[in-house]
């Protein structure tokens, strides 16, 4: 869906009075009428058709509805991995449309955290390395690297498997690692895409315990897009889409 | 976790196909360093036989000489031989001057009677530096500057059919128009590398030629012999300018200019190498962005999950392009100590080339080791293999990312 320019200039508005009404800078992550449209050879699919929502510091929010719903693109345009057709994300208030791909890959690598359905890990490096990584990309010194690698790793209970590559780990150590990963330049909000669901139960419970512990202590936001109902037994907030538009929660 | 740490592990994750991507550049790399080090093997001894060959490092004349042709140039004799002689020998750089005299007459046994080509000269000194003493198929080389024998090519002295011990009869005409004869005899037969040469071919002492010309002290040319060959451009100078101090108006000619053919040869080995050299490049360069094309496709997601969690599109792109510069660098390295392992094969093969075009000899087939071949090999090598990583790693680099990260 196409917002006009007046549309825009009004929600531009109301986003400014409403950073201004949370001084505290409690939202995080906004995004504002946001539109994804896909082009299946010559047919658009339409992913998302004008969806608001709010992250706040600290949030526990769980994105639920059936396959196709558009729980991944909002996930993809809130983590700056995708751009909106029509609408804005808005960072600390502050629209990202018009930032260069180096400065949105020096977001996600500073504010934004992922962990993904089949981990991700880079195969050729250890745990430790893994987690490592995003903070070498910031140009931490090596000693805090190592430092906040172990302490993290600790974090997540695999303090003792820091120097197995990915292929020696067990699924839900894989998923440990990719949290860990995840957290490592201490991001403020983490979005996590169907986490639980290559993990058997017991696993996924303990992710999820997990997810939740490091929520509670760190106040660092989860964003969860699941189908599994013991997860969004967990949130704090959850929001169900359907063909592209949030039909209940806010 | 730095860039190349990480470049090295890539590489050694599909072992195979980084075996065989290295293969291409161990092959490109030891083809290009051995072919560089048979043609710059082959051009040094042409170089060197065309100098030792007769030619010397310079000429020294009289202005006019050198249009008239070596074997008029007695029309342009020098007349003061020795004094020139004196100011050259001595000098810096200098092996050997070698006084000439050029002419042309008619061998004769009695029977039958050829044309000639003649050179007199001082045998001693040339036996030191030239070749073609060296090349005696029966007899000995003349042994003094005015021993009254010949050493004729084995191709006149069969056309003749006159050997070692034996008397021909040399005419000629002198410098003042008359035709003059001598008897003398045949001391040595010598096989020279060019056919057509060893067919008309007498190499006289000076005195003899000397002699048979009535030229008195006078010499067609002086051949200078120097210890290096390199040296030959600031020689030239030096020498042009000690003559000219001694108040001779001589002129000066390098064997690059006396031997044109050399330049011609070394023209056509170039080109010949060169072309070589592109089709190498081209099977190199597309085979292996075929090689890393394969890897990108593979590793598509994970070039989705490191930009997802802030890796920039530069530093992706580097990061393939660091594999195959590891690749390149560890491929000439691996080429190198080949290409001196199939060097020294072929070395030690005693395998003999044909001779080239115009000799009747060939030579041992050597592969020198030139290091402007490596140097050019490993470069071209590290630019071809960057420049086929960078064309699939601009493509990883560009690629959205939520595209990456569901591909399958």
């Amino acid at each position: 869906m196409l917002l006009s320019q007046p549309v825009l200039v009004a929600q531009n508005l109301a986003s400014i009075i409403h950073s201004q009404m949370n001084p505290t800078g409690t939202i995080v992550l906004a995004g504002e009428g946001l539109c994804r449209t896909y082009r299946l050879g010559s047919t658009l699919v339409p992913a998302l058709r004008g969806v608001d929502v709010e992250i706040q510091r600290g949030d526990f929010l769980v994105l639920q509805g059936p396959s196709g719903s558009g729980k991944s693109t909002l996930i993809n345009l809130l983590g700056l991995l995708d751009c909106a057709d029509a609408g804005r994300v808005l960072l600390d208030g502050q629209g990202v449309s018009a930032m260069s791909e180096e400065a949105l890959a020096d977001l996600r690598r500073d504010r934004i955290g992922f962990i993904f359905q089949n981990f991700n890990l880079i195969p050729v490096l250890t745990a430790a390395e893994n987690v490592s990584y995003p903070m070498a990309l910031k140009g931490l010194p090596d000693d805090e690297i190592r430092r906040r690698a172990r302490e993290l790793l600790e974090a997540v209970g695999l303090a003792d498997r820091a120097d197995a590559r990915p292929d020696l780990l067990s699924g839900g150590e894989r998923q440990r690692v990719a949290i860990a990963r995840a957290l490592a330049n201490a991001p403020e909000v983490i979005f996590a895409d169907e986490p639980t669901a290559c993990l058997d139960t017991d696993t996924a419970a303990g992710v999820l315990d997990l997810m939740r512990t490091l929520n509670e202590r760190n106040k660092t936001a989860f964003v969860i897009a699941t189908h599994d109902p013991h997860v969004v037994a967990r949130a704090r907030r959850a929001l169900t889409l359907q063909d592209g538009r949030i039909v209940e929660g806010s | 976790m730095n860039l190349w740490r990480l470049a090295v592990r890539n590489l050694a994750r599909n072992r195979r196909r980084t075996a065989l991507t290295g293969g291409i550049v161990v092959f490109g790399f030891t083809a290009f360093a051995l072919a560089g080090g048979f043609m710059a093997q082959s051009l040094e001894g042409l170089r060197e036989g065309t100098i030792r060959s007769g030619t010397g490092h310079i000429q020294f004349a009289h202005p006019g000489a050198f249009e008239s042709g070596e074997f008029g140039s007695l029309e342009h004799g020098l007349d003061e031989a020795d004094r020139v002689e004196a100011a050259l020998r001595g000098q810096d750089g200098v092996a050997e001057v070698l006084p000439r005299i050029s002419f042309v007459g008619l061998a004769s046994d009695g029977v039958r009677t050829i044309p000639f080509l003649g050179m007199g000269l001082d045998p001693v000194p040339e036996a030191r530096s030239m070749d073609y003493p060296k090349t005696l198929a029966a007899g000995r080389w003349l042994a003094g500057r005015d021993e009254r024998g010949v050493v004729p090519g084995t191709g006149l002295a069969a056309a003749l059919g006159v050997g070692v011990g034996d008397t021909v009869t040399l005419l000629a005409t002198t410098v003042d128009g008359t035709l003059n004869a001598l008897d003398v005899e045949v001391v040595g037969l010598a096989k020279l590398p060019i056919k057509e040469l060893d067919d008309r071919y007498v190499a006289t002492s000076l005195g003899l030629a000397s002699e048979l010309l009535s030229t008195g002290a006078q010499v067609s040319r002086i051949v200078v012999v120097l210890h290096e060959t390199n040296d030959t451009a600031t020689a030239l100078t030096a020498l042009g300018s000690s003559l000219r101090a001694a108040g001779f108006d001589l002129t000066g000619k390098p064997w690059q200019e006396l031997a044109p053919f050399y330049g011609q040869v070394r023209l056509l080995y170039m080109g010949i190498f060169g072309f070589m050299g592109i089709i190498l490049v081209t099977i190199v360069v597309l085979a292996c962005t075929n090689a890393m094309l394969i890897t990108v496709t593979e590793r598509t997601r994970e070039i989705g999950t490191l930009r997802a969690i802030g890796t920039r599109a530069a530093a992706v792109r580097n990061m393939f392009i660091a594999e195959g510069a590891i690749l390149a660098l560890s491929g000439c390295i691996a080429g190198a100590l080949l290409s001196l392992l199939v060097r020294f094969v072929l070395n030690h093969s005693g395998i003999t080339l044909p001779p080239p075009p115009g000799a009747t000899q060939g030579s041992p087939l050597q592969v020198k080791i030139y290091g402007i071949a490596y140097g050019a090999g490993a470069l071209v090598m590290l630019v071809t293999l960057v420049l086929a990583s960078w064309i699939p790693a601009r493509r990883a680099a560009r690629m959205p990312i939520v595209e990456a990260l569901t591909h399958v």
